[in-house]
């Protein structure tokens, strides 16, 4: 490992000492960094409490500045003027660009963000930077998340009188295990420990739970079984949950996501109000780049707006005589995205599938995140679940947050008297994990929706004759051909017996443990002999420029180390 | 059917394992362990791998929930919740979790398995049988037609025709003069972008 930082962040996770290291444990906060807000909350001993920075916001915007300098935080920085965010000094977006490739979708919409993303489209990370003293100043994902990171940790200590190590940290449900160790890097960096990742509806799942067990408590009896929805929608990512609640045990049933959420709202909105632009900003100029900072002002302002009103009149001057004075209509903002919300559709039908549970026997149907006050959200997800009417006892922006702090307690060990903590989630992955066998095909050892912890495994065997090695690619994702997926890592195993294709047997064991860490095990079986040495590798291995390494494998050995699925007549 | 020690649920999991599992065996699951006979055949080839995690994998998976062949639903979704309040890492003593850990695979299992009653008619037939084991192996190959996949695709099914409902009301839109804006804005720029 080239990262010693992070090594020792996560090779802590393991041990669980935190626990019983002290009399008094020492309690997780709860951390919901947002594409555009963060906050951060905790168990103050008799409930859960978000902490405020010193203007009093509960919620705060997720951007770094490096204007002097010296880089500050949404969190402490006092900014004059809300256009002055999109002047190029400032950073932000940045949970959709932690570990993403310059070959990426999501990457490549980015690049219309008042800053500095660059790409070379080979597979590589981007390059980032902001505008200080007239120069691109370059900077990461990480880095930027984890002054953030610090800012929140800092605040906290101040109000809390005591040092924090040890967080809860909301993630989106799509995020790849790449990611993961990205979002862990900045930890690291921030001197923060993490000690559970929790994708953003299980957190809310959590706090549901939390609310059904405490109405049971009130109604004496009844602790009969509910199921929930969840939907969240933020910013940058848009994630669903199905959970199935009774006493306290949050059980995750299913959990679909995607890269989606109110920034293409706003990039949709934005080339709506202003089209034929796309080449105005490619340049970067300073002048450029402060007419795209009033247009995103002036269009998240009119969306904003939309939610209560069912047409607002937009009339900005961005200057170089590029005026806009238009009505939008609602139709015309949800006929503009009405993309974006046919995948928000086709994700709610897709986790509800995976779940089992009927939408008859859903109990409650919850939304959260900024993007749940559009109204056409809202419609869009009641249609599905045939619902007239949502959860009101949630609020929508501190969910997340809230349901964090409560698994931080939790999993910290402390108990509360009232039985308030006395709750357990049980998550399922949200992506599928296995290997490159078949051809091309990525074939699951532990499908998506599986309850963690796990342990699977799977027989392969080999493509030629006299095969004696065995190429073991790693991926994670939901495609059914491996390049629509996650490499996540790869190794080979060797002193396979010479024997005709197809008569030698290899397993490979996939193990998420009590940490969510990924451990895959291949070896050759060969029944009544000395069990030759297994390979035991923990993923991911791959690091930044992973986009090239199926490419080289491919070119260096093809399909010479290729293994197929064993198909057995039971 | 071939079965080597990687068939049998017990040596399935010791195949990895380097260290001997400790457990404790609640009274309730001894006393059932010995009325099973069926299983004691499969014991001694589970045993040659470890015998300790062999224990754990020669429960049935009523034993494993503690409840009666004949539970009903209700009961196994109570068992499963408590076992998972007892065993699940996040709420296990520190220093038993990765013990703790793999008793919570095998009890997710056991639960999974009979809180769906096509999948529990087959573990029933097939423990019926003397080889409830071999259970767990099929689950390996989840390629193979077997009974437990046409349960999946009834569901499959069941959502596909829904999916394609939708996904052919989206390709009218397309057609249709209604189609999204950002779709057609980017039909319009590949047009664009071919000209010369």
């Amino acid at each position: 490992m080239d990262e010693p930082q992070y090594t020792v962040a996560s090779d802590s996770e393991t041990t669980g000492e935190e626990k019983s290291s002290s009399a008094f444990a020492e309690i997780a906060i709860g951390i919901d960094i947002g594409t555009s807000q963060c906050s951060i909350a905790v168990w103050n001993g008799s409930q859960v409490e978000l902490l405020k920075n010193t203007r009093n916001q509960k919620l705060m915007r997720s951007y770094v500045t490096f204007k002097d300098e010296i880089p500050s935080g949404g969190v402490s920085n006092q900014i004059s003027h809300e256009c002055e965010i999109f002047s190029g000094v400032a950073i932000f977006n940045m949970k959709r660009l932690i570990g993403r490739v310059d070959t990426d979708p999501v990457v490549h919409a980015s690049k219309k963000l008042p800053f500095l993303v660059q790409t070379l489209d080979i597979g590589v990370r981007p390059f980032i930077a902001a505008l200080v003293n007239n120069a691109w100043r370059s900077t990461t994902p990480e880095e930027v998340l984890a002054i953030f990171l610090v800012e929140l940790r800092v605040m906290a200590e101040l109000q809390l009188k005591k040092p924090i190590r040890n967080v809860v940290l909301t993630i989106p449900v799509s995020f790849s295990r790449f990611q993961l160790t990205r979002i862990e890097r900045a930890c690291a960096m921030a001197g923060l420990h993490i000690l559970r990742l929790m994708p953003e509806p299980t957190a809310v799942a959590l706090l549901y739970a939390q609310q059904q067990q405490q109405t049971v408590h009130e109604n004496m009896g009844s602790g009969s079984e509910k199921n929930a929805l969840i939907f969240n929608m933020g910013a940058g990512y848009c994630d669903v949950a199905v959970t199935t609640t009774a006493g306290g045990v949050s059980q995750i049933k299913a959990l679909a996501g995607a890269a989606i959420g109110g920034e293409d709202i706003l990039q949709n909105m934005m080339q709506y109000l202003l089209p034929n632009s796309e080449g105005l900003f490619l340049n970067h100029r300073i002048n450029e780049i402060k007419l795209l900072g009033l247009l995103r002002v002036a269009t998240e302002d009119a969306i904003h707006r939309l939610s209560s009103q069912s047409s607002v009149q937009v009339d900005v001057d961005l200057g170089n005589g590029f005026k806009i004075y238009k009505v939008v209509t609602r139709e015309e903002f949800e006929q503009v995205n009405l993309e974006v919300f046919e995948k928000c559709e086709s994700l709610v039908t897709q986790c509800l599938r995976d779940s089992k549970v009927d939408i008859e026997d859903l109990t409650d149907v919850i939304l959260v995140g900024g993007c749940s006050y559009i109204p056409k959200i809202r419609n869009v997800v009641m249609a599905v679940c045939k619902r007239e009417e949502l959860y009101k006892e949630i609020n929508p922006l501190e969910a997340a947050v809230c349901g964090a702090a409560l698994e931080g307690a939790v999993a910290s060990g402390i108990t509360d008297p009232f039985g308030s903590l006395d709750l357990l989630t049980i998550q399922v992955t949200p992506l599928g994990i296995g290997i490159r066998a078949d051809g091309n095909s990525f074939v699951p050892i532990i499908p998506r929706n599986t309850t963690i912890p796990s342990r699977k495994e799977l027989l392969f065997t080999t493509t030629h004759d006299n095969q004696t090695q065995a190429l073991i690619l790693v991926y994670e994702g939901e495609g059914t051909k491996v390049e629509e997926n996650h490499l996540l890592g790869y190794f080979k195993i060797v002193g396979i017996p010479a024997a005709p294709k197809g008569i030698p047997e290899i397993n490979v064991c996939m193990d998420i443990d009590a940490s969510n860490v990924l451990r895959v095990f291949a070896g050759v079986v060969m029944p009544g002999t000395d069990q030759p040495p297994f390979m035991e590798v923990r993923m991911p291995t791959i690091d930044d420029g992973h986009g090239w390494c199926v490419e080289a494998l491919n070119r260096t050995y093809g399909s010479t180390l290729d293994l197929v699925t064993v198909q057995k007549k039971m | 059917m071939r079965c080597y020690g990687l068939m049998i649920p017990g040596s399935e999991t010791t195949r990895f394992y380097q260290s001997p599992l400790k457990l404790e065996p609640s009274p309730i699951l001894r006393v059932q362990t010995v009325s099973r006979i069926p299983i004691r055949s499969v014991k001694t080839k589970a045993t040659i791998n470890g015998k300790a995690s062999a224990e754990l994998g020669q429960m049935s998976f009523y034993e494993l929930l503690g409840i009666t062949e004949s539970g009903t639903l209700p009961e196994i979704k109570q068992a499963y919740k408590q076992l998972a309040r007892k065993y699940h890492p996040d709420v296990s003593p520190p220093d038993r979790v990765e013990e703790y850990t793999r008793r919570f695979i095998r009890v997710q299992e056991a639960y999974e398995t009979l809180s769906d009653p096509r999948m529990r008619e087959i573990y029933d037939r097939d423990m019926a049988k003397g080889l409830h084991l071999a259970f767990s192996a099929r689950r390996r190959y989840p390629y193979q037609n077997d009974e437990e996949m046409e349960e999946k695709t009834e569901w499959k099914n069941r959502w596909q025709s829904q999916l394609s409902e939708l996904k052919r009301r989206s390709t009218n839109k397309d057609a249709g003069g209604s189609m999204s804006w950002a779709a057609r804005m980017r039909r319009q720029r590949e047009g664009l972008s071919k000209e010369p």
